[in-house]
């Protein structure tokens, strides 16, 4: 009976993570199968490799180009993102004053907003700011959008930590101000990886809001730079999915590296809040 | 000279005063100007480029004569009263069988992840191509056995097509949805299961008892976040089926995007405001639920 269960237990295991696998296997495959396989072949065949597509989807499109701008974009937004919202919680779990909490109010109410909502009004406000095309602009909106969720995360995060902590601090000489960045900052690590890992993938991943306001070639980001290729190049599935492992692998990276503390961060943030 | 260094000081000092401002900023130029700009454009019947007419409450009246829009409604609403529960009920079953210590625990755990770091876009792609008529992987899997004309057009048949979604959906985000479960699961103190095991509760009634109310805030994160996600799904859309066949997959957010690139600004910036109307009703109704159930969230 023991052993009934703890076999059962394994099986479910080995299918949840052949369920969850799935969708990488195919896409690694389809990457390094040569284009003149048949689609069954791309799944069965094992023997034969052929790196030259990753060569091949990375001359064939502006995928040079598009790796920086998302890398410029999402380090320049979750750089922002971080900075003010953990301000932000800071101020709000530790200065209870109407403003503040207004502000926590209203943040939380446009959690429900969903972006597209807003779509043809900011597309209106980016043109009159003249941020369509830009960097900084881009960032902005992004890390505007992240602010709900990031903010929420840290204010309940920090409300759990004592606030003796600064004071110390602050006995020591420090304003309060030098006291966050110098001593709270160093606490809010789950939290910061809880936020990272959500938001940073989420501005990575972002189609929905770039399509609108990133409009030049130059400017594409990964995701619409992928899309772009599917219709220029229809299917040419091999180079498509070459191109994509490509945009993905930092994802996982982020992920790998955050994962430890990803767990305790959603836990003491968006939990005890 | 003195008077600029007490200037300073006194900035300096203060400076806490001022750390939820640039939050205010980004927040006000982002998110509430155009959440007022909106509900002004609604009322136009702008198209984009030339200057806008103010129409009044036409576009609002022209919506519940729009099959196409009411159609994107219903199919928008229909992926969240399926998407939302699958979700929960996958995610809430990962974390309980995973909340247990085995070599690999923390393995299982990333590879459940790892669909929810892919971009939505590209895994409308992969399964697309899984998925596709005459030249997909799993038609080559039916050639091989000579059951070819056996095949089901998953992606052309309409409502298989919408299953195909939810269910691509669901195993892409379940683990968020089981991280939360398994950090609500960890908060629960063991003793409480230690103390009511000695009562004679069985496992079930552990379960009913003991778990799930203990799982209140996380049951409120999940549900809330995935009402709101699936009322906006759109990447997923785009790239596996594209609203298509027809516009039997054609959401909420994909027939705005489409009415705001057509010329059409004004009406798209009404169904934007009834999207809204959508997506804050049922999240309002479970947070009533769930207070009077007692699990709350506390600000």
């Amino acid at each position: 009976m023991k052993y009934l269960k703890s076999i059962s237990f394994y099986l479910a295991i080995v299918i949840i993570v052949l369920i969850s696998f799935t969708p990488l296997f195919v896409l690694i495959k389809l990457a390094i199968a040569s284009p003149s396989l048949s689609m069954g072949e791309t799944i069965t065949n094992f023997s034969t490799f052929r790196f030259a597509n990753f060569v091949d989807a990375w001359d064939s499109s502006n995928l040079g180009r598009a790796l920086f701008n998302s890398v410029i974009i999402t380090l320049g937004s979750i750089f922002v993102c971080v900075t003010v919202s953990a301000m932000a919680g800071f101020a709000i779990a530790r200065f209870t004053n109407w403003y503040n909490k207004l502000f926590f109010r209203a943040l939380l109410f446009t959690m429900m907003i969903p972006a597209i909502i807003n779509a043809v009004p900011l597309y209106v406000i980016m043109n009159k700011l003249h941020g369509l095309n830009t960097y900084w602009a881009i960032i902005l909106l992004l890390s505007a959008n992240t602010l709900p969720f990031s903010v929420f995360v840290y204010s309940s995060f920090i409300k759990s930590i004592p606030v003796e902590v600064e004071e110390a601090a602050i006995i020591d000489g420090c304003t309060r101000f030098q006291a966050f960045w110098k001593i709270t900052f160093h606490f809010l690590k789950p939290a910061t990886a809880a936020v990272v890992i959500i938001q940073g993938v989420g501005i990575w991943n972002n189609y929905a809001q770039v399509v609108f306001y990133l409009t030049r070639s130059s400017m594409q980001t990964l995701p619409l730079s992928i899309n772009s290729f599917f219709h220029k190049y229809g299917a040419d599935w091999n180079l498509m999915a070459a191109a994509s492992l490509i945009s993905i692998v930092p994802t996982i990276v982020i992920f790998v590296l955050f994962q430890k503390y990803f767990v305790k961060g959603i836990q003491a943030g968006a939990l005890k809040g | 000279m003195k008077a600029i260094a007490k200037i300073i000081n006194r900035i300096k000092t203060n400076l806490h005063k001022g750390m939820i401002v640039p939050a205010v900023l980004l927040f006000i130029t982002f998110t509430l100007l155009p959440i007022i700009f909106s509900i002004g454009l609604s009322l136009t019947d702008w198209n984009g480029y030339s200057s806008p007419d103010f129409v009044g409450l036409k576009n609002f009246i022209k919506f519940f004569s729009d099959d196409r829009a009411k159609n994107a409604v219903k199919n928008s609403v229909f992926f969240a009263l399926l998407s939302v529960p699958l979700l929960n009920i996958i995610g809430l079953s990962y974390a309980l069988l995973l909340d247990r210590k085995f070599k690999g625990v923390n393995f299982v755990k990333a590879i459940v992840y790892i669909p929810a770091v892919i971009s939505p876009l590209i895994m409308g792609y992969i399964w697309m191509f899984v998925l596709q008529d005459n030249h997909g992987a799993i038609f080559a899997v039916f050639e091989m056995f000579g059951k070819g004309d056996n095949y089901i057009n998953f992606l052309g048949d309409p409502k298989m097509a919408m299953y195909i979604i939810i269910i691509v959906n669901a195993f892409q985000f379940v683990g968020l949805t089981m991280t939360i479960y398994a950090a609500g699961l960890q908060g629960i103190p063991q003793d409480l299961y230690e103390s009511s095991a000695v009562d004679g509760a069985t496992k079930f009634q552990q379960f009913t008892k003991i778990t799930f109310p203990m799982l209140g805030p996380s049951i409120v994160i999940n549900v809330i976040t995935n009402i709101i996600g699936s009322l906006a799904i759109f990447d997923l859309v785009v790239s596996l089926t594209g609203g298509g066949p027809g516009y039997a997959t054609e959401t909420i957010s994909l027939y705005i995007f489409r009415q705001s690139y057509g010329g059409q600004s004004g009406y798209a910036a009404s169904v934007s405001l009834i999207m809204f109307v959508l997506v804050l009703i049922p999240v309002l109704v479970s947070l009533r639920i769930m207070k009077k159930s007692r699990l709350h969230l506390e600000d």
